[in-house]
């Protein structure tokens, strides 16, 4: 077997950050390689600095056997490298085919015009060859998500890539699409290509992956084949101590029905449904959680309850009034706390200071604005209490949401949210991009709101969270419910199926 | 519901905008005695393409820009600068062609700088571009009354008509085939730049630039390099429009918001009505060139001529409220960064 | 103090951004007067003249860019500098030129213009904050100054006569300003809310049709009735605003000044001290966290503008109420200055109270260049634009500074 890429003692130093710290790492021929670490241990960075995107501080690069440095992309592409980012360089009006010869069309009339019909016939055939099946002449922004990142890889063979990187592939897939982009994998390797992902999702390395190499804090801490290890070595390995995978659920009694949803839909902006005929109820002391891929109309389906936007049909009741046209404001005094989806666009206004973020839903409260002048005495108490009880780090009320990592801007988010003493909360991806530790921090105050009688609608991409935390769980796809589950006894087999609007037992609604 | 609302808000702007229009026309023949004849006739159709020539240029230059992620609002500063040095150069040579490039050059200067401006130093593209045009509007009657004492330059010579022999003299069309040379030029870019935008591999980059600059930056092609030519290249035609109409007047008048009055944002709005397309731009340049043809025909009349003159502004208020939501490229306004650096 | 702890001072300054800010727009300033004295020089061997004004390399040129800029700081003054005061050679005469007064016209007409600007400038900065670009400050002072002339002629028979009618009438004129300058100002809101237009192009589109519709009601239907030009019948005597201190000829009130600061502190205070205020910079900072807070957003954005054209149309009766006593056409690019003016003053309101009066100073101090130099005043419409270009480039003055800043720095990663 040959070495395709060799990485010796790679580091990386960005302003007051060291994302790479002496990192090695080894990848044969024509073999899957995960790279796998939690989210900020420099996985990333590493394979942007292969792919020519960033110079590494230090360190050497070695690719078939030669030593390279790249400056550019574009050197790394000519040295058989390829990238499918995690968010898809595609430029969504364009074709398929135009995607992929981007930048290297073939001419025609001595390279006056884009040989258009050349690059159809020259994508189609590299189509086949590696069994991608996508169609050239498609307007990228018409295609799944599933079909983009194929496109994306063509466009990395297209331009001669025998090494592929593709970072976190899964994170968007279905786990049917899952299913399929492994057997690509396999499809690739056949034909020599080698193929390294990023992922942090153990269960994914061990599966799809020949070797697994492990990053935590920027610096590599070992490489293992996949059939030599266990999930909980690699857990142990990723966080550095021992970790419980498992998420405790202790029994609580369910009160009364605080939210009840019948039959509320709503167009998306292309006109097709984006929330159909949606129907559930959730009840005091319970996580009512809703499973689906990205993109199913769990986002339409929350801005309807949260007030962003209201229904074209159906009707929405809370505590036993019907809120379907209530305004955001009206639903946030009536106890309404929502961690949202997009703590950067919507949770958090990034240049104001924790304490201008700690008014942010609340400027019309009377306990912190007096007949429209706001109280900022008041306003810097709440943000510090805010800080004190949920640990955010630095404790420092002036300091810009824009200066605090992920993991302590959604800590504060949800402290304020909570703060409100809500009766029902609604959140959605609220452990996204957040680090371990805060994600457990947050998991248990979810879980200590359900067994103080709040209502909880969780939304999340994560199977695991949503199952473990949920006494009831929903699996929504192409807007709507396909079904509702006991997430302790469904298999991740069936919820697959769910996930892509199939019943497993056909039969029921 | 918020997409019904939106299609039937639409529609019923689209409506509104037809009856509008409609309605003006209506009373503007019923009012001054104009007739269908006046409006379908060769002088009306040779005023409106020598109308078109700045706004229609303008248009083009900002289609480039904008495609490529860059907001030129600043259109209307090129227009103004290169109308003033299309003259100046006039003066000082004696040449039509001499001066007609001087103003190129000059309005491809401003291009330069605001290139500069806002790829290198990473302005707000918005800000940046009212800049240059208040600059432009200091600048020109500046230096209008630095060399010839006044904010309106001395008369001089100006392009001539060529008319081409048996297509001249065809009915009302003939007009297309009788006009000056920056509406000849006018003809070739308007097909040149749909060309180059939608069969060229440049064409495909500006598109690629201004929607995703990330996927063309990754695909090995310079991002800055695209925006600085795209913007530059603004700043030629958006000269070629302003020393162009200049020249087919043959002065300069710098007092109030000069000769180019607001044709640089009017040609904004022509291209969001073309949808970025050369080919819609240079239609929807028309209307509005129309529209000032026959005010310009209408001062005559008995409506007083200043409340005609609010019409081309008026419309152009009501086009971009039904056009608004036009998809303007993804990646336009914002700065964009390769790599680390 | 060791080393890092400067250091650390050091970066703290440098990097705050309210202090980088104020560097930046004086940095900016500064650099518009250098490329301005190039373009003086420049101009100065276009042009053709008897003799030479200044001769710099053994090079004649027909303007000099000192005695502009000399003429357009201390000419717009009063000249308070005393010749004899040269500190730098060591002779400390008293700094005030004997016989200088705080008084005199020139300083009058600085503050004069500096009071219209005040308006102006808030105008276009309170809708900055709220992200919308509002270029239509000019035309919006039109309307409002027009209503205000026509509303003061209408209610000036009715009026009782002296104190009592000042009283009255000016603060109706200054209503009556304000809300026809708010209602043309929510006309690009609206458009801008509900149906996506964009309010860079609308507003300046609205400035054209209110200068052609002013010219049309001044020149027909609202002429004075015995005048050759395009003007309105004058305001009642009462109506004019006091002078208080500086002569009445001058056009300037102190109590009309008075009546712009109070403004401008009372626009500070509703941006960072009322719910009204908060969700307006939570709008204009990022739209979705602001309907994420229950923020009606399209409403802000029209409440921005109708706020920002009642500003507009304040200074626009202020305008006619302390100038020119009636409306006529041809009036100043006020609103244009209040772009460069807000952009100068970083949007911030007590900014404006420091960029307003530098522009009162380059207004009135073209007025001095046009009377007692050769040079166009034109120039001073150049320097308008090259100011809010430069301020517009803030990496240009951080590149600079880090390369300064890192030449003795060593490691300050950037």
């Amino acid at each position: 077997m040959t070495t395709a890429v060799q990485l010796d003692g790679i580091t990386k130093r960005f302003p007051g950050v060291l994302a790479n710290d002496d990192v090695d790492l080894t990848v044969e021929q024509g073999t899957v390689h995960a790279l796998l670490g939690e989210n900020g241990a420099g996985k990333t960075t590493l394979m942007n600095i292969l792919y020519g995107l960033y110079e590494p501080t230090d360190g050497r690069i070695v690719v078939d056997g030669d030593e390279r440095s790249f400056e550019s992309p574009r050197a790394a592409i000519d040295a058989g490298i390829g990238m499918i980012h995690q968010h898809f360089m595609l430029v969504e009006p364009m074709t398929v085919a135009e995607n992929v010869t981007l930048g290297a069309e073939p001419r025609k009339w001595g390279g006056l015009a884009v040989d258009a019909d050349a690059a159809v016939r020259e994508v189609a055939a590299l189509s086949e060859q590696y069994g991608l099946d996508v169609d050239p002449t498609a307007p990228v922004e018409t295609l799944s998500v599933g079909v983009q990142q194929r496109t994306e890889i063509l466009k990395a063979l297209y331009r001669g890539a025998d090494v592929l990187i593709l970072d976190e592939p899964t994170a968007v897939l279905t786990p049917q699409e899952v299913e399929e982009l492994l057997s690509i994998f396999d499809h690739l390797t056949d034909q020599g290509k080698t193929i390294i992902f990023i992922t942090h999702k153990l269960g994914e390395a061990m599966a799809a992956a020949d070797d697994i190499t492990v990053l935590r804090d920027g610096q590599t801490i070992g490489s293992i084949a996949a059939d030599d290890t266990s999930r909980e070595a690699l857990a142990e390995m990723m966080v550095g101590r021992e970790v419980l995978l498992e998420i405790e659920r202790p029994p609580v009694e369910t009160g009364s029905t605080l939210l009840t949803v019948k039959n509320v839909s709503t167009p998306s902006q292309r006109g097709v449904p984006a929330v159909s005929d949606v129907s559930f109820s959730a009840h005091a002391g319970e996580i009512f959680g809703i499973a689906g891929v990205d993109g199913n109309g769990q986002r339409e389906l929350i801005e309807l309850l949260t007030g962003l936007s209201t229904p074209a049909s159906g009707s929405i009741v809370f505590d036993g009034e019907v809120i379907t046209h209530a305004s955001r404001r009206e639903r946030i005094e009536r106890g309404i706390a929502y961690v949202p989806e997009d703590r950067h666009a919507q949770g958090l206004v990034m240049p104001f200071d924790l304490v201008e973020n700690g008014l942010l839903g609340n400027q019309r409260t009377s306990s912190f604005a007096n007949a429209g002048r706001i109280d900022w005495a008041a306003c810097k108490e709440h943000a510090s209490s805010i800080i004190e009880e949920y640990d955010v780090r630095p404790p420092n009320p002036s300091a810009s949401a824009e200066s605090l990592s992920g993991g302590n801007q959604q800590k504060f988010i949800v402290g304020r949210e909570l703060a409100r003493d809500p009766t029902l909360l609604i959140a959605t991806h609220p452990t996204r991009g957040v680090d371990i530790g805060s994600t457990e921090f947050i998991h248990e105050q979810l879980l200590a709101l359900r067994e103080a009688g709040v209502a909880v609608v969780l939304v999340s991409s994560k199977l695991d969270e949503v199952r473990g935390l949920s006494d009831r769980m929903a699996v929504m796809h192409d807007g709507m419910f396909v079904d509702t589950v006991d997430p302790d006894a469904v298999t991740e087999e069936e919820l697959g199926l769910l996930m892509a609007g199939e019943h497993p037992t056909g039969g029921e609604q | 519901m918020a997409e019904i609302a939106q299609r039937l808000k639409r529609r019923w702007l689209e409506l509104a905008l037809v009856s509008a229009l409609l309605l003006a026309l209506g009373v503007l023949f019923e009012t001054t005695g104009l007739t269908l004849g006046d409006v379908i006739s060769k002088r009306f159709l040779g005023a409106t393409l020598r109308l078109s020539v700045p706004i229609a240029f303008a248009a083009l230059g900002g289609i480039f820009a904008e495609k490529s992620g860059v907001i030129n609002i600043g259109l209307e500063g090129h227009l103004i600068i290169a109308a003033f040095a299309s003259i100046a150069g006039v003066i000082l040579t004696g040449s039509v062609w001499a001066g007609f490039l001087a103003g190129v050059l000059a309005s491809t200067l401003f291009a330069v700088l605001f290139a500069v401006v806002c790829i290198e130093f990473q302005a707000d593209q918005v800000i940046a571009g009212l800049a240059i045009w208040l600059v432009a509007l200091g600048l020109g009657p500046f230096l209008s009354t630095v060399l010839y004492g006044s904010v309106n330059t001395p008369q001089t010579g100006s392009f001539q008509a060529i008319a081409i022999p048996g297509l001249a003299s065809l009915p009302v069309i003939g007009a297309l085939f009788d006009v000056t040379p920056p509406v000849y030029l006018l003809y070739v870019a308007v097909i040149g730049c749909w060309y180059v935008l939608n069969h060229t591999a440049f064409g495909r980059w500006v598109n690629a630039s201004g929607e995703n600059p990330q996927a063309l930056d990754t695909a090995g092609i310079d991002v800055t390099r695209v925006r600085y030519v795209s913007v530059i290249l603004s700043g030629v035609l958006a000269g070629i429009g302003g020393a162009g109409y200049a020249l087919s007047i043959g002065q300069f008048t710098g007092s109030g918001e000069t000769m180019i009055g607001g044709r640089g944002f009017i040609a904004v709005v022509a291209y969001l009505l073309g949808n970025y397309n050369p080919i819609g731009a240079f239609l929807s340049t028309t209307l509005f060139a129309g529209l000032q043809t026959l005010q310009i025909q209408l001062q005559t009349g008995v409506l007083p001529a200043s409340l005609v003159q609010t019409v081309p502004y008026i419309t152009v208020i009501v086009v971009l409220a039904a056009v608004g939501h036009t998809r303007t490229p993804a990646a336009a306004g914002e700065h964009y960064e390769s790599g680390d650096e | 103090m060791t080393d890092s702890r400067w250091r650390a001072l050091l970066q703290r300054i440098v990097y705050a951004s309210t202090f980088e800010r104020v560097v930046i727009s004086l940095a900016a300033l500064l650099l518009s007067i250098l490329v301005g004295g190039v373009l003086i020089l420049v101009s100065g061997r276009l042009t053709t003249c008897p003799t030479a004004a200044a001769t710099y390399l053994g090079v004649g040129f027909c303007y000099d860019p000192i005695t502009v800029f000399d003429r357009l700081f201390f000419g717009a003054l009063g000249d308070p500098m005393n010749p004899l005061f040269r500190p730098f050679a060591g002779e400390f005469a008293p700094p005030f030129r004997a016989g200088w007064s705080p008084f005199n016209s020139e300083m009058a007409v600085t503050l004069r213009e500096t009071a219209v600007l005040i308006f102006t400038g808030l105008s276009v900065a309170v809708a900055f904050r709220a992200d919308v670009f509002n270029i239509g400050t000019q035309g919006q002072l039109v309307v409002g100054a027009i209503t205000s002339a026509v509303s003061l002629t209408a209610l000036g028979p009715v009026a009782p006569s002296g104190i009592a009618g000042s009283l009255l009438l000016i603060p109706a004129g200054l209503l009556a300003g304000a809300i026809a300058g708010g209602l043309y100002g929510a006309i690009p809101g609206a458009l801008k809310a509900y149906a996506d237009a964009n309010e860079v192009i609308t507003t300046i589109m609205l400035n054209f049709v209110a200068a052609k519709v002013a010219l049309f009601l001044v020149s027909g239907p609202l002429q004075r009735a015995d005048s050759q030009i395009a003007q309105t019948e004058p305001i009642p005597a009462a109506a004019s605003i006091p002078s208080v201190l500086f002569d009445a000829r001058t056009g300037f009130s102190l109590v009309a000044l008075a009546v712009a600061v109070c403004t401008a502190l009372a626009c500070y205070y509703l941006l960072n001290h009322t719910t009204l205020g908060y969700e307006l910079r939570t709008s204009g900072l990022q739209a979705a966290a602001a309907r994420y807070a229950g923020v009606k957003t399209d409403r802000t954005i029209v409440g921005s503008l109708v706020l920002s054209g009642a500003l507009g149309g304040l200074g626009g009766a202020i305008y006619v109420m302390m100038i020119v006593g009636d409306f006529q056409t041809g009036v100043p690019s006020y609103g244009f200055d209040g772009i460069t003016v807000a952009i100068l003053a970083g949007s911030n309101p007590l900014g404006v109270l420091l960029a307003a009066p530098l522009f009162g100073i380059i207004q009135s101090g073209s007025i001095v260049i046009d009377t007692t130099t050769n040079v166009p005043p034109q120039l001073v419409d150049v320097l308008r634009g090259l100011i809010v270009l430069f301020v517009a480039m803030p990496e240009f003055f951080r590149q600079f500074g880090r390369r300064f800043f890192e030449d003795d720095g060593g490691e300050i990663d950037g």
